[in-house]
């Protein structure tokens, strides 16, 4: 799968879709006046929810996102660039991580620190990730900066101070950040660096994307610029922008922050695609800090978008999310091999926010007295039955109300970046935010026969990959069970 | 650069809107291709931020409810907050904890299976937490689950299965979690600078239990710390987001209204004594040294509560603050300082936490001892002091702009017996914090001849040059030989 997609050129800042008619207002979330009535009932509080969205395009092809919110005078702003770890350059793994802390350092107007102390001392916090298919940049302040940020975020789109004493000292930044949560760290990074290295075939997403330490200290000022140059133009890049603001006033400071930055460079086609996996595969790390040996596995997922990927959120939830899946009813309440089961789609995102192959993991960690031939006997019985029999439909709906309540949970909270988030990798890599008010479409198309379908596909042994951590002190030898 | 500025008047917002109207969006950029803007946008007048209206009754049984109405989504979240914590294990640590996970094991007959199918099916997922001085039993659900989600919370406070039957793999759960903590640099560092602080004799100088004191506990023993600390009279139910109250307080009549009083609550407080001490704990080949720096604080309630938050701030709370631009972003020995306050019965903590490259600790340490003198010798300039002040106010609209961070700021408030207007009197006090009070918190509360330090890493590496720190002399050393 190519994961840069192309857009269309020349067409001009175009309003491209007012997805929310203006009229219909956010939902206020005041229940008071009807109880105040005393005539309310269990069914008087509305389930209505709508994201307001609005979608334009810049001239140098910068996609906007606004999403208006009046209920607390706050902003968050979300710049998101089309390039993660899976387009980083080979012999420079971790470099967009790196790259990310760069942006930090600052400006052409904004000198080392002056961008951190804007923010702050406006009232507001900000941060930046690096994920798999972005790396994004946002700060939530009182909405009577957010003409400060966005001048601030359109300085470092065009002009980032990149300089070699920052360079070197966010390299030992990095490098210490690497050692807190990975290599001092017991089970540091077995399941989200470790497992996806060894079930995936392709270079682009089977490197260790923190970075070989080696990489890290190869990495050069030089660089630095031509990743910037390549990736970090308007062309490659969503503004998000939600919470308390005018909309027109708002569109106007963006083009006039963002509007004369040139577009940049078409990207790089890179092939990205994972091979059909027909055999099981095993692996296992030694982790010297570990004291109870761990267990996860994963399976390549559904291509993102199709009824199979629905499925998957589906099974998902039936399978191992909260205290009513099944995993976690086999492995820890009936068997007791682990105090918890967890996992999921993407474990550094969520099913959304991210475009290009992908895993569905489990893992836990259990008792050295249970071998992993116990532990994956149990957990192949489990998925055995949702391969083989099929699902109730309470079962299903049950599921489906736990990802509705998941929805909510992330777009509604104090920071807006759950919002965000969605709204710029809908714009990202589909072009269409308004696709967030159509989110449980697809899970409305899951039917206990397309979950039995896509289990017998995708859960299938031949797709997984089986990782164990290891106990220093054991003698290598292979683990009674282990095929 | 962060004065405030004149904001902008309505009048001009009318006319900017007609200007950029969207349909006319599309024409303008060719005639209005911009240059860079060079100069900062101005930072208007913040707007308040107003807290929701609550409401608050109790019932007859001492019980108490607060309503808070709150938040876009058609979701409610129910939280019952026990007075029942750590503080009450006595010399069992952990009890708490080992009552609170078999509380997730079952209520009023119902299997712990049957309880999360039916709360998951309502969205929710039923959560028991564990703290220094409450047990929260909580769940979110979708709005219109929410009467059915309260009755369901109640049986799991009122009536706990407690079945003998699920109690040795409850047991061990705890044992394997305490086995993992116990690998990781952090846990290992908390644990000693809790007992340096507070000693044997008391709940607070005991983060984690031994295998032993676990596996020692009884089925007896948790009913029997179920039976003295949990009742109406020691109980807080906060609900918020979008409910009908006239059925949600029907709810909570029905649920909770004869349920006894309980045990009278006749918990202890403990203040922290003083050092100089410093403890060294090898791990041999760590990359990095974990760090825990600290000081017996104040209580949240304290008449030097809004300095010390300020002067923490400053220090090392922020992104912004001291040790993080000198630590982090100018010398590059760690990726995550930061320091924070901890509140007590009788008092609290002040804490500095780091992990730093091992070569780099003495350093580190220097360079923080330095900045603490700094503080403490200086009044910070005005800039600076005011940035931490307008950030401490901002974020206080993130830490309340959600239902769940209004219950955590409702229930803290009602927990430490703070006025009723605290969190209205929250940002006036910061924001009356002076300069000068700045340095003096920092000289009365941060003094460096009776620190307490605590550093885990490897000390073939760091012991010599720590050991050689001017600060430490005369300080009690305690190292793995003299044990």
């Amino acid at each position: 799968m190519d994961i840069q997609r192309g857009l269309a050129a020349g067409i001009g800042a175009l309003v491209l879709a007012a997805c929310q008619p203006a009229d219909t207002p956010p939902e206020t979330g005041d229940t008071s006046a009807a109880a105040e009535t005393g005539t309310s009932t269990a069914n008087s509080v509305s389930t209505d929810f709508t994201v307001d969205v609005s979608y334009h395009q810049l001239d140098n092809g910068l996609r906007v996102v606004l999403s208006q919110d009046h209920t607390v005078p706050t902003a968050t702003v979300g710049v998101y660039y089309g390039v993660g770890f899976r387009n980083e350059p080979r012999g420079r793994t971790g470099f967009a991580h790196l790259f990310e802390h760069l942006m930090f350092q600052g400006s052409r107007n904004l000198p080392h620190g002056a961008f951190d102390n804007l923010i702050y001392g406006s009232g507001g916090v900000n941060n930046g990730s690096t994920r798999y298919d972005f790396t994004n940049y946002y700060e939530v302040v009182p909405s009577n900066a957010l003409q400060a940020v966005l001048w601030a975020e359109a300085d470092r789109m065009a002009f980032p101070d990149l300089d070699e004493n920052q360079l070197n000292n966010q390299r030992e930044v990095v490098r210490n950040e690497v050692f807190v949560n990975v290599i001092n760290q017991p089970y540091g990074g077995w399941i989200w660096i470790d497992l996806p290295m060894a079930a995936n075939e392709n270079w682009h997403n089977a490197h260790n994307f923190y970075g070989d330490l080696s990489d890290l200290d190869a990495a050069s000022l030089e660089d630095a610029q031509t990743f910037f140059d390549q990736f970090y133009a308007p062309s490659n890049a969503v503004l998000v922008v939600a919470g308390d603001f005018d909309r027109e006033e708002t569109l106007g400071w963006i083009e006039e922050m963002f509007g004369h930055i040139p577009a940049g460079d078409p990207l790089p086609e890179i092939d990205t695609s994972e091979p059909r996996q027909e055999e099981e595969k095993f692996a296992f790390i030694e982790d010297d800090l570990a004291n109870q040996p761990a267990l996860a596995v994963g399976y390549h997922m559904p291509p993102r978008g199709t009824p199979e990927y629905y499925a998957m959120a589906v099974i998902d939830q039936l399978l191992v999310q909260g205290d009513d899946s099944r995993l976690t009813q086999a492995i820890v309440n009936e068997e007791g091999y682990a105090s918890g089961v967890f996992g999921g789609i993407n474990l550094l995102g969520n099913a959304f926010n991210y475009n290009g192959p992908m895993l569905w993991t489990v893992g836990l960690i259990h008792d050295s007295e249970f071998t992993v031939s116990d532990v994956m006997t149990t957990l192949d019985a489990t998925i055995e039955e949702i391969r083989t029999e099929p699902v109730s439909e309470a079962d299903v709906e049950r599921a489906r109300t736990k990802l509705l309540a998941d929805f909510y949970g992330t777009v509604d909270t104090s920071t807006r970046f759950g919002l965000v988030d969605l709204l710029a990798s809908f714009a990202l890599f589909d072009d269409d935010p308004s696709r967030i008010n159509r989110i449980t479409e697809g899970f409305q198309q899951v039917t206990p026969e397309l979950i039995r379908q896509t289990a017998q596909e995708y859960l299938r042994p031949g797709n997984r990959t089986v990782l164990e951590v290891r106990l220093a002190d054991e003698d290598g030898t292979t683990p009674e069970g282990e095929e | 650069m962060i004065g405030i500025a004149k904001g902008m008047s309505p009048m001009a917002k009318t006319s900017l809107r007609a200007a950029l109207a969207a349909a006319s969006l599309a024409l303008l950029p060719a005639a209005t291709v911009q240059a860079q803007i060079h100069e900062q946008p101005p930072i208007g007048e913040p707007v308040a931020f107003e807290l929701p209206e609550t409401r608050h009754f109790t019932l007859d049984n001492g019980l108490e409810v607060t309503f808070i109405p709150f938040g876009l989504a058609p979701t409610v979240d129910i939280s019952v907050q026990v007075r029942a914590g750590n503080i009450d294990d006595g010399a069992q640590t952990w009890l708490a904890d080992l009552t609170g996970a078999m509380m997730e094991e079952g209520a009023g007959g119902r299997s712990k299976e049957a309880l999360a199918e039916t709360i998951a099916s309502m969205g929710g997922n039923i959560n028991v937490g564990v703290g220094v001085h409450t047990t929260g039993i909580s769940t979110g659900v979708l709005s219109q689950y929410g009467p059915d989600a309260v009755a369901l919370l109640a049986d799991v406070v009122r009536h706990p299965n407690l079945d003998a039957d699920e109690f040795e793999r409850v047991r061990a759960n705890l044992v394997r979690d305490v086995d993992v903590s116990r690998a990781q640099p952090g846990s290992i560092a908390d644990e000693a600078y809790r007992d340096l602080l507070f000693g044997a004799d008391h709940p607070y100088g005991h983060i984690l239990p031994t295998e032993e004191q676990l596996r020692g506990y009884t089925i007896e023993d948790v009913n029997a710390f179920y039976a003295e600390h949990f009742g109406a009279g020691r109980t807080r139910v906060y609900i918020a987001g979008r409910f009908d109250e006239a059925a949600m307080e029907a709810a909570v009549r029905e649920a909770f209204g004869d349920w006894e009083t309980g045990e009278p609550d006749s918990v202890e407080g403990a203040t922290a004594s003083a050092g100089p001490v410093v403890q060294l704990i090898d791990r041999p080949g760590a990359p990095q040294t974990t760090i825990r720096l600290g000081f017996p604080g104040v209580a949240i309630g304290d008449p030097d509560a809004p300095a010390m938050e300020v002067m923490n701030a400053l220090l090392g709370g922020s992104f912004t603050s001291r040790l993080t631009r000198n630590l982090r972003e100018d010398k590059g020995y760690t990726y995550s300082p930061g320091s924070g306050e901890t509140w007590m019965l009788d008092g609290g903590l002040w804490t500095f936490n780091a992990d730093v490259t091992a070569a780099d600790t003495a350093a580190a340490l220097r360079e923080t001892f330095y900045e603490i003198d700094r503080l403490q010798s200086e009044t910070p300039p005005h800039e600076e002091a005011q940035g931490i002040r307008n950030w401490l106010a901002g974020i206080f609209i993130l830490q309340n702009a959600s239902t769940g961070g209004l219950i955590n700021q409702l229930a803290q408030r009602d927990f430490w017996g703070l006025p009723d207007d605290y969190l209205e009197a929250y940002v006036p006090n910061i924001l009356a914090v002076s300069d000068e009070d700045i340095s003096e918190t920092a000289r009365t509360y941060l003094p460096l001849d009776r620190m307490t330090l605590v550093l885990v890493g490897d000390l073939e590496t760091i012991q010599a040059d720590v050991l050689a720190l001017p600060e430490l002399e005369g300080a009690r050393i305690i190292t793995p030989d003299s044990e």
